[in-house]
């Protein structure tokens, strides 16, 4: 899915844009507020969902090497780090939706999980 | 050493002028007897990366020094079988343990030399000095009178390390990338990682191994960050078949490395859980991304984590 149609259907605000959104394929997607399960279970270009809207989320998200950062609950980051998510190079996303909601809409547009506990009933592997 | 940083050091070594060369020279030297093969003492200055020994007879009296330049002479001239004797310099220019450091200053300008053997009145060789020396003995002396603080002093002390994993020495000098872990706030967690991940890709080093990288380093810098209580480094070399990762720290040592490293050990506090961090994942986390892994640590004195990365 394009980052820009998953922007449409979470009805989310781009809170840093980084680089355009047409042309950032979402595959994967993972969701935590734990960084060490994104460090440990990530898979490259995968979209990071959390509800920890700190500036650690970006270097996580950095180091993991996601296509994008999306927060739930209409979280965002503290104004007193807008030098931390101005030098981001991954675009920042938040949503009004729960995390409960947001991943099942996800999954519903056939986003599948970068942790691939989701393989047990999937035909395309 | 290039002129002006000659000229630094002796500015600087003008507040020392009246220590006592005994104090700075490294001691006891290396040195080899008149018998020796110049082949075995090409090998010596190999594996101990120096550059010339004095030549002794017995009771350590010194009767020469031979260095580089010889044994170029003898690779022009001569067989790698002949004996040091043959070749070595006999009028060998030294100095005694009671010298100070401005009769260094002051033999080096003249004679231009890379090393002097020290003596005592008996004629003795108990030590050597060298540039280096003094360069070492000035940066420990200021480290303690200015800095005042010990920590510093450690890493000064500390030009290399040798690798538990491979027994290689680690060389300060031969650093790729170094970084300092600011522990004063949780927020910055990962600066280093994320400064040593855009390093490596400038490099063009493979994205899947820097990406193992970076989050090995980003684990182990949130630990020196959350955990230690000190301040922390990390090193990185960027070796022909490998990475290597140094990530140090001055603070609380880890108790019981053995629980530490199981999947779900943590110590972490609720405000550190509520950062995100304190799964116990962390370690588990650099275990599985590096190819191998050691941890150091001594209860109050702090952690030093080894990985290397094959490419
Ligand atoms: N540099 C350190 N200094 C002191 N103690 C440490 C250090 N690194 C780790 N520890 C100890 O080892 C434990 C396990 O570390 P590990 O990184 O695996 O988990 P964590 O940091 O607690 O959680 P996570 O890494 O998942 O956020 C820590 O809780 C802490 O007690
Ligand atoms: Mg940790």
């Amino acid at each position: 899915m394009k980052l820009s149609n998953l922007v449409k259907e979470l009805n989310a605000r781009i809170l840093h844009k980084a680089k355009s959104l047409e042309n950032i394929e979402i595959e994967y997607a993972g969701a935590s507020d734990l960084m060490s399960d994104f460090l440990a279970f990530s898979k490259p270009n995968m979209l990071l969902i959390t509800g920890l809207a700190t500036p650690q989320t970006l270097t996580t998200a950095s180091v993991i090497e996601a296509s994008a950062i999306l927060f739930v609950r209409g979280k965002t980051i503290p104004k007193n780090f807008l030098e931390i998510i101005e030098e981001c190079e991954i675009p920042i996303l938040t949503t009004d939706f729960s995390m409960y909601y947001t991943c099942a809409k996800l999954y519903q547009y056939g986003i599948k999980d970068a942790m691939e506990t989701d393989k047990e009933n999937r035909y395309d592997t | 050493m290039t002129p002006e940083s000659n000229k630094l050091l002796e500015k600087i070594s003008q507040f020392f002028s009246n220590i006592r060369i005994g104090e700075i020279m490294t001691s006891p030297a290396i040195v080899v007897t008149p018998e020796t093969s110049i082949k075995q003492v090409k090998n010596i200055m190999k594996i101990k990366k120096i550059s010339g020994l004095p030549v002794v007879k017995r009771g350590l009296k010194l009767t020469g020094i031979i260095s580089i330049e010889d044994i170029i002479k003898v690779l022009e001239n001569g067989k790698l079988e002949d004996s040091v004797e043959r070749w070595m310099t006999k009028d060998v220019k030294i100095l005694y343990e009671e010298n100070t450091l401005s009769d260094f200053m002051s033999i080096s300008q003249k004679y231009k030399f890379g090393r002097y053997p020290v003596i005592n009145n008996e004629n003795k060789v108990i030590g050597i000095i060298t540039k280096y020396d003094v360069i070492s003995w000035l940066f420990e002396k200021l480290g303690t009178m200015y800095i005042h603080d010990d920590r510093r002093k450690k890493i000064l002390e500390r030009e290399e390390y040798t690798s538990r994993l491979t027994g290689e020495l680690l060389d300060n000098k031969k650093i790729s990338f170094d970084f300092d872990i600011d522990y004063t706030e949780i927020q910055r967690i990962g600066t280093g990682a994320t400064k040593l991940k855009s390093f490596l890709k400038k490099k063009g080093i493979d994205e899947k191994l820097i990406r193992k990288v970076s989050i090995s380093t980003y684990e182990a810098e949130a630990n020196v960050v959350i955990h230690s209580e000190s301040y922390g480094k990390i090193f990185c070399w960027d070796f022909e078949d490998s990475i290597r990762l140094l990530i140090k720290d001055y603070g609380k040592g880890i108790e019981n490395v053995e629980m530490a490293m199981q999947e779900g050990f943590s110590t972490a506090s609720e405000e550190v859980r509520s950062q995100g961090f304190g799964a116990g994942m962390g370690l588990p986390n650099m275990k599985r991304f590096s190819d191998k892994m050691t941890i150091i640590s001594e209860v109050g004195k702090g952690v030093i984590i080894e990985m290397l990365f094959y490419k």
